[in-house]
């Protein structure tokens, strides 16, 4: 999955790859005439722009581009000036930590969140409830409120 | 009331004649309702119970062969690999948060919702099949176990001396399972995944739209047939105990996920044995009837949404009218009557070019609504039309709500979740599925397993532990 900014100065097809800009907000570059685009993607589709941006400094380049009706000429990863090295990594939101939900869509706790504190049991076993009031009692206390302003409903 | 010896029966209480009796009776909603009862299948026996079933499982398919046995009331034990768990438990959806359950090895790693209902009701345990001490304890569970369900690549387990030939000796009611990719033949060290048995049954080749229309063959996002294959090894579990039942004796089931889908491809492997002919991607239309498909419409249900997929996204609604009297209806609503004039005939209709004049018609139509405004007036009119919907209204579909289709659950160890697998899958009047819990934590019924139920010393499990053997 991957969405291009078509520049129609220089015929250059620049290649907005997902690991940088699957849900991303900011400027951009041509990478052959340098053109500056504002974009707006959220979750891979192209919510705004491209936009032309003059005299504005580019935030991320693309990964990629080449120029289809110029014999596919292309700028590799890692051009100086032009296109971003490809390291191979998902921007900091996409390596696994992930975000700590301490409530469901309908107000109710739930439950497990990193870091675990130790098992009690033995050898990885594990007691079939978790009580949120002993082992979350901040979440337990705000669920308190949360009940008394009438957050918490059926579904 | 006298004695009750001395009493006929027109004098009991209740209704005394057909009528009576009739109008005494629910209506059919009312009956189901109370014989269905959603919400109260705890309440109810399960129909497995006192069948204990090992699942040597990894990702979807065959878990979710065993889960449907958990879900009918089977004592599932799940084994997996110690410290790490399968692989499924780290495969989440991309941007999902997981759920992080407490576990002394890794604590900051967690189980994603990739997990989610393959696995619920079992019991997790864990095990190194590799280790020599591990040989004897598996061996105890076969002894004491129904069946057994794995997924390794095919001979994996005999290697380990520990496939069916070999648990047939100290089992012999034993129903062994393997599922996997290609199975024994000349692919047989192929191993699989999903997107294999949509590729290589040939059911991706006619998903998708054609060619001409800019498609290309197109595997379904979810995986379709690890779900699919799962459920199909059930149906030939439940068929091997009823076989038990009658003989005493195990079978062993051996089961290709590539193979599998060619049945769901219908009649497109025979119709080219007959013709000759391979059978082409048709998207969103449909070979065999028309109209029956699915048309975009030009407004969108959430215009000011900034989730473009409730603003772009919800704009397709499925139609079906494809016997003559509903096309005509349909051309009447749309105002092209002369369209019908066009195609009268179901044959007429089914032809490429009918299909591409009729489709674009609808969609010309349609241009100017959205989804539901084009779906209020095809059923308006007595024809069939749905919208296309995304996960957002499957939650809110107050039809799925009142069958429990889609339920909220506390979950004792994650809290609450939303059930939308383990209801899905039919309803059963005495013996309903039911989901106890959606997972378990990594190694949560060591003691339970290893220690009350097979007997081991809680020293002898400490000393395993501390080996990396569970």
């Amino acid at each position: 999955m991957c969405d291009i900014i078509w520049c129609k100065k220089c015929g250059t097809v620049n290649y907005l790859d997902p690991y940088y800009f699957w849900n991303w907000q900011g400027k951009t570059h041509c990478a052959e005439c340098k053109t500056v685009y504002y974009i707006h993607m959220i979750n891979g589709f192209m919510y705004a722009g491209p936009e032309e941006r003059p005299g504005e400094q580019a935030d991320i380049l693309p990964l990629y581009a080449d120029k289809p009706m110029d014999g596919f000429a292309s700028y590799l990863p890692g051009t100086e000036g032009r296109t971003r090295p490809f390291q191979c990594q998902h921007r900091h939101i996409y390596l696994g930590k992930p975000d700590m939900v301490k409530f469901s869509i309908r107000g109710k706790p739930l439950r497990g969140w990193r870091p675990q504190p130790p098992s009690t049991g033995r050898l990885g076993s594990y007691g079939f409830k978790w009580d949120v009031e002993k082992l979350s009692p901040e979440v337990w206390a705000e669920y308190q409120e949360k009940q008394k302003r009438g957050e918490v409903t059926e579904w | 009331m006298g004695d009750v010896r001395n009493v006929c029966l027109e004098d009991l209480p209740g209704p005394s004649s057909q009528a009576e009796l009739e109008a005494e009776k629910v209506s059919y909603e009312e009956y189901c309702r109370q014989l269905f009862a959603p919400g109260r299948e705890f309440e109810k026996p399960e129909a497995l119970k006192g069948v204990r079933w090992m699942s040597c499982t990894m990702y979807i398919f065959t878990p979710h062969a065993v889960a449907n046995l958990a879900e009918l009331g089977a004592e599932v034990i799940k084994i997996e690999t110690p410290r790490a768990g399968e692989p499924m438990r780290h495969t989440s959806p991309f941007n999902e948060a997981y759920l992080y359950p407490m576990h002394d090895s890794r604590p900051n790693t967690g189980t994603g919702f990739g997990y989610m209902n393959a696995n619920p009701n079992k019991y997790n345990i864990t095990l190194d099949y590799h280790r020599p001490e591990a040989q004897e304890v598996f061996r105890r569970l076969v002894t004491v176990s129904d069946g057994l369900t794995e997924c390794y690549r095919p001979g994996t387990f005999d290697k380990w001396k520990q496939s069916y030939r070999y648990v047939q000796e100290i089992n012999p009611r034993f129903i062994y399972v393997w599922g996997g990719g290609f199975g024994y033949g000349p692919k047989t060290f192929g191993a699989s995944y999903d997107i294999l048995g949509q590729a290589h049954a040939g059911l991706a080749s006619v998903t998708g739209w054609h060619e001409d229309f800019g498609g290309h063959p197109a595997k379904h996002t979810n995986w379709i047939i690890d779900w699919y294959s799962g459920t199909q090894i059930t149906v030939g579990i439940l068929a091997a105990l009823n076989w038990r039942r009658k003989t005493g004796l195990g079978t062993m089931i051996e089961f290709s996920q590539v193979q599998c889908a060619t049945r769901a491809l219908g009649y497109g492997v025979p119709m080219y044995g007959r013709f000759g002919i391979v059978r082409q991607r048709w998207g969103n239309w449909d070979t065999q009837l028309c109209v029956h498909g699915i048309v975009l419409c030009g407004k969108s249900d959430y215009p000011d949404d900034k989730n473009p997929q409730l603003k772009y996204d919800a704009r397709y609604v499925a139609v079906s009218a494809f016997n003559d009297a509903d096309f005509k209806e349909l051309c009447a609503v749309i105002g092209r009557k002369d369209l019908y004039d066009k195609y009268k005939t179901h044959k007429e209709r089914l032809s490429e070019y009918a299909q591409m004049d009729i489709y674009k018609t609808l969609e010309e139509w349609a241009a100017d609504k959205s989804r539901s405004e084009v779906a209020k007036a095809l059923t308006g009119a007595g024809l069939l039309a749905i919208p296309v919907m995304n996960d957002k209204e499957v939650y809110e579909s107050e039809h799925f709500r009142a069958r429990g289709t889609v339920r909220w659950q506390e979950d004792p160890t994650f809290g609450d979740v939303v059930v939308q697998g383990g209801y899905s899958t039919g309803l059963m009047s005495a013996t309903p599925r039911r989901v106890k819990w959606i997972w378990r934590t990594l190694g949560a019924d060591n003691m339970k397993i290893y220690h009350e139920l097979l007997g081991y010393p809680v020293s002898q499990l400490e000393d395993w532990y501390a080996k990396g053997i569970i």
